[in-house]
């Protein structure tokens, strides 16, 4: 079998060999539309992984809030289920803000292996320097454990995020933020709330660019609850996990276990996860399509191999080879056109990979690289798209050539 | 002596319109040892009914035995495994593989069947070859060989696994006296020294002269056997 097999497949190499200019254009066809494959999706994934790394590490994985995404039932309705109650002039309660036994929260989500969880408070106050005023979001947390889960401190300018520790009242808030009150660090601010003003100082700031702090400032947890008023009270608990892809299910787990809600990243990025849904519909289209027409070159070069050899077939058949030799040996030729291409255009990937790589453009001051993804599984994803589209373009020619009648070729010869 | 081969009321009509009728109404033994030749004008039928012998085509009606098993029942793998073991072609044209060695030529029904190792193959290749003074000739393509020389490549091709039936279309067709007579020589010996069974189609009266049997047709159906 395994010697029929290199028979039949020695002869359709020899059938290629003969044919030069017909192969290399088949192989540079399968090359190109492989290199171009991995060029694209090197940088489609890449720049995907980027982003979403990005989001993964700027912020917990999973945000508990002191919201409730439905009311509770009325105690009337659980208590007569399958009736319809009628209930008059009933007002919500008017509960008081905040998660309630949020220990016993915190203890849950820490028993998972491996996870952080950072329970903060976040609140609204004015800051204040002479007459100028500005709406700030401060978030009352812990510097040990905060650092953890958000890579906090890359995104700083200036100061430390455990300046909070060590400087009574301090606050660290955006250069945007501090440019338009006109303060500096180490400058004294004061912060009005509901539950009164207080001064704070300018321990740090988060560099320019870093949209996602906005008109957020960072405070130390209990600093936050005095200035609101709010003694013991934790309104926010972040979750990091060591796979973040497992947050969706790990936030409904939380969520139904304690009714707060509980919002993974992929949630909260719901409109980006779209978009990035939307760009891999794209990317895969066209390199579809790139290999699709790569794969009209096999079915060409095959196509024409089995008209050339129609004489060898009737030949091969009254020797006794059986019509299946006949279609393997096509297929064959298309296999070993798709294989030689498929390597080229591993190399033509690479090569592309290492020139997009090799460019560098600054964003906000630092030079940055584009993000490529060279992961093998590209690699795997573009051979074996490669073979199955060769192997249906050459099966087409090759059931021809098995069909090919030898009375045929053989009366007309003689 | 029994049969090796016998055709019995063999037809073979092109569906076509109106019907061309190739082959009509043919009973026929051919037996091993024996030289036959098919005469007859040209588009009598000659050869379509070798075709038909050979299990490259199939009749509209009747039959053809093989060693007592009747072919109808084989499919297409088995007509082609038995072309592979007990048939050899001879055509007019050579119909060698041209990207391939003359060696390599005689080395494809061998290599197909699969029953030696590689050594084994080369030398049987190899002494079928030298049986046909082509020795010199084993590693060249066929367009490096002359008319002649390429025809006995080919017998040897048809030779490789020991056929017990030896068909020839025009085996001399397209060969000088020199070479046809040659060619006959070959073919009388398959038969007497080799116990093969030879039909042979031919145009050629000294081919015809050198046949056991001689099976005139007409018209698609035997006129005579003598």
């Amino acid at each position: 079998m395994l010697a029929r097999a290199q028979l039949i497949v020695g002869i359709a190499a020899k059938h290629l060999s003969k044919r030069k200019r017909q192969t290399a254009v088949a192989i540079a066809g399968v090359g190109i539309g492989v290199g171009f494959f991995l060029a694209v999706s090197a940088m489609m994934i890449g720049s995907q992984n980027d982003f979403v790394n990005r989001l993964i590490s700027s912020a917990p994985h999973i945000i508990i809030s002191d919201e409730i995404r439905s009311p509770p039932p009325q105690p009337a309705i659980r208590a007569l289920p399958g009736t319809v109650v009628e209930v008059h002039g009933y007002k919500t309660r008017n509960e008081v803000r905040g998660i309630k036994d949020w220990q016993e929260i915190v203890r849950a989500a820490n028993a998972i292996p491996g996870s952080i969880v950072a329970p903060s408070l976040s609140g609204a106050v004015s800051l204040r320097v002479g007459g100028r005023e500005e709406p700030l979001g401060i978030i009352g947390v812990d510097p040990n454990i905060e650092e953890k889960i958000e890579n906090v401190q890359d995104k700083m300018s200036v100061g430390s995020l455990h300046n909070l520790e060590t400087t009574e009242g301090g606050l660290i808030i955006t250069e945007d933020l501090a440019q338009s009150l006109g303060v500096r660090m180490g400058d004294t601010v004061g912060a009005t709330s509901t539950a009164g003003t207080r001064s704070l100082k300018i321990v740090g700031l988060f560099a320019r660019g870093r949209g996602q702090f906005g008109n957020n400032g960072y405070v130390l947890l209990r600093e936050a609850q005095s200035l609101t008023g709010q003694p013991f009270i934790i309104n926010r608990i972040g979750v990091s996990i060591p796979n973040a892809y497992q947050a969706q299910a790990v936030a409904a787990d939380l969520e139904s276990r304690f009714g707060y809600k509980a919002q993974s990243w992929q949630e909260r990025s719901a409109d980006f996860m779209t978009l990035l849904l939307t760009r891999n519909v794209i990317m895969y289209s066209v390199i579809s399509a790139m290999l699709l027409v790569a794969s009209f070159g096999i079915y060409t070069a095959v196509s024409n191999s089995v008209v050339d050899k129609r004489r060898d077939i009737a030949i091969l058949r009254s020797i006794g080879f059986s019509q299946g030799d006949l279609q393997r040996m096509f297929v064959a030729e298309g296999l070993m056109l798709a294989a030689v291409g498929i390597l080229v255009g591993w190399a033509i990937g690479t090569l592309l990979m290492h020139i997009l790589g090799s460019i560098r453009f600054p964003i906000l001051g630092k030079t940055e690289h584009l993000p490529l993804d060279r992961s093998a599984r590209q690699f795997m994803i573009a051979g074996f798209s490669s073979l199955a589209a060769a192997t249906i373009a050459a099966w087409l020619p090759a059931r021809k050539a098995a069909r090919v009648d030898p009375v045929d070729i053989l009366r007309g010869a003689a | 002596m029994t049969a090796l081969m016998s055709a019995h009321a063999l037809t073979r009509i092109l569906p076509t319109e109106p019907p061309v009728i190739l082959v009509r109404d043919v009973d026929l033994d051919i037996s091993a040892g024996q030289f036959h030749a098919v005469i007859g004008p040209s588009g009598c039928g000659k050869s379509s009914l070798l075709y038909l012998l050979g299990l490259l085509d199939r009749p509209t009606s009747g039959s053809v035995e093989f060693e007592g098993v009747d072919t109808h029942s084989l499919d297409g793998d088995e007509r082609a495994q038995l072309r592979l073991e007990q048939f050899g072609f001879v055509f007019q044209f050579h119909f060698l593989l041209p990207e391939f060695s003359a060696l390599e030529n005689v080395l494809m029904p061998i290599r197909r069947l699969g029953r030696l190792d590689g050594v084994e193959m080369a030398e049987r290749a190899l002494s079928i070859l030298d049986g046909l003074d082509l020795a010199g000739q084993a590693q060249k393509t066929p367009d490096k060989m002359s008319g002649g020389e390429r025809q006995r490549v080919a017998i040897a091709r048809a030779l490789a696994n020991d056929p017990a039936l030896v068909l020839g279309d025009e085996p001399t067709g397209n060969l000088d006296s020199e070479n046809s007579a040659r060619v006959i020589r070959i073919f009388q010996r398959m038969a007497h020294e080799q116990g093969r069974a030879v039909v042979c189609v031919t145009h050629d009266p000294t081919v015809a002269a050198a046949a056991d049997t001689r099976i005139h047709m007409l018209d698609g159906a035997i006129e005579r056997i003598d």
